[in-house]
Formats: C-alpha cells, structure tokens, sequence
C-alpha cells in the first residue's frame, strides 16, 4: 500500500512537466516565426532561444529530481 | 564511507582526455602553418573557431583570450563524460558532485570578472543593490545559479540513463518469450541503439552545448556593454 501512494506520488510529480512540454514547443515556435521574419539575426535568436528553453526546462527537471528523490530515497 | 562506482568512470576518462591533449598538442606542433590541415588538426582548428566566435559574441576580445580555452576544456569534458554511456562505462555527469564541481567554477568565475570590472567599492556595492534590505535576495539569486546550473546537467543525464536501464530490463523481458535464444535479449539489440543515439549523443550534445551558452551569457552579463 505504502509503494503503491509513493509510486502515485511521482507519478503526480511528474506532472508538472506538461506545462514545461507545452511552452518550451511556445519558444521554438516564437524562434522559428522570427527567423522567418528576419533570417539575418538567425544566429542572435537560436542562442536567445536555446538559452530560453534551458531555463524554462529547469521546472520539470525539478520535478523529475523530486520523482526521483521520491521513488529512490522514500521507496528503497 | 562507500565507493561510488562512477569515480572508476571518471578516472578513466580523465586519463582519456589527457591523453587525447598530448596527442593533439603534438600533432599542433608538429603542423605547419603554410599547409592545408587535416585529419584531428583541421577538427581541433575548426572547434577552436566555433567556441572562440561564441566567446567573442558574448564578451569582449581581452576576456575571450582567457575564457576560450576554459569553455573548450570543459565541453570536451561535458561530451566525453556523456557519451561514456556508449561505451558501457557509467557517466561521470550522472553523479552529482561531478556536476556541482562543474557549476560551482561557472560561479566563482562570474563572481571573479564582476569584481574585475567593477573594483572592490563597486563589488561589495553590486550585492547591496538596488537597496540594502536586497542582499537576501542577491545570495539567493547567487545560490540559484549554481542550483539550476548543475542541477539541469546531473538531471538530464541521469534521467537518460535510468531510461536506458528501465528499457533495457522491459526489452530483456519481451526477448524471454522468444525460445531457445531468448536469454540473449534479441529484442534489445534492435531497439536499443536508436535510443543510445537520442540519450546519449543527442542529449549530450546539446546538454554540453546549453552548458557553455549559459556559461557564456552569465560572464557576458557581468561585463560593461561594447
């Protein structure tokens, strides 16, 4: 019972992935309407970009460390 | 104290890359500036450029000199520890004191170029701004850095191993079912190299690559604009 509520645990953390999905795919799609307005600043806005995503990407790592902790250090 | 099983792993490929640094450093000597480079000359030349343009973008030439050759090191180091996996060793950056150690030198060297450009009066002011009661959050800020820096490395790279050995274990499974060379996981040989090349190469590439722009930009925040 007690694994079961950890497993279920994680498996809710993870969740909070799904919004990071949805807006780090807003990023790219923002990048790539730039460059096709202006294809001279391509390389100025790709490392923008990349940089954007990193960052954005930090909140589901956050929560993959969480599910983790959760599952290796509660559940061993 | 126990052993970690990583430090193996990063014995090994310290003293690959040590290696590999002799190596090209006498190929470098030996080759004449007049002819056309090739081989591991024209790779090393051809790198060299790529991070020195992305230095120089972000900085300034006098920094560049200086920072080009620490971002060149430590990209080598990121994308040799993460492709370790192919070679069945552990990853060193899925430990996370590799990762910590590699966060806490992006750190200290912000801290060191804002107190060169700015002197001590102008150091010890940047913590108190833009009011004294701010300092609480400065140290934050500072510690947060470091947090997401390594954190995002050690996170990335230890989920695509985990997700390697969970496949593994499911693709040993279904080959069970197989008779006669179903102990040998078939099933896996096929399957397993695409994703190698998703979790291993891909990811730690562009992990590296992530790493030294944030490195980069952080540095080039601390600086005056040109």
């Amino acid at each position: 019972m007690e694994r079961a509520l950890l497993g279920f645990a994680a498996a809710l953390c993870v969740c909070g992935g799904c919004v990071t999905g949805i807006m780090e795919g807003k990023v790219a799609v923002q990048a790539v309407e730039s460059i096709g307005k202006n294809p001279d600043a391509a390389d100025k806005i790709q490392s923008m970009a990349i940089i954007g995503a990193a960052i954005s990407e930090t909140c589901a790592i956050y929560c993959l460390l969480v599910a983790f902790l959760i599952i290796f250090i509660l559940g061993a | 104290m126990e052993f970690q099983t990583t430090i193996l792993s990063i014995i090994i490929i310290t003293i690959t890359m040590a290696l590999l640094l002799f190596y090209i450093n006498k190929k470098l000597r030996e080759y004449n500036p007049l002819e056309k480079p090739k081989g591991i000359v024209l790779l090393v030349i051809m790198f060299g450029q790529m991070i020195d343009k992305m230095v120089k973008e972000k900085t300034n030439e006098r920094v560049a000199k200086y920072l080009t050759p620490y971002i060149m090191s430590v990209v080598a180091y990121i994308f040799l520890s993460n492709i370790a996996g192919l070679f069945s060793l552990e990853t060193p950056t899925s430990n996370y004191s590799v990762t910590l150690v590699l966060g806490a030198l992006t750190c200290i060297l912000i801290e060191v170029y804002s107190f060169k450009e700015r002197g001590t009066k102008g150091y010890i002011k940047s913590w108190f701004e833009p009011l004294a009661p701010f300092v609480l959050v400065n140290i934050l800020s500072k510690i947060s850095t470091l947090l997401s820096l390594s954190l995002r490395l050690f996170g990335n790279i230890l989920s695509g191993g985990i997700l390697m050995s969970v496949i593994y274990q499911m693709l040993g499974s279904i080959s069970k079912m197989i008779p006669l060379i179903g102990n040998l996981n078939v099933v896996g040989i096929i399957i397993a190299p695409v994703l190698h090349f998703y979790f291993d190469l891909f990811s730690g590439i562009m992990q590296a690559y992530i790493f030294i722009t944030l490195t980069i930009s952080f540095i080039g925040k601390e600086l005056p604009n040109q």
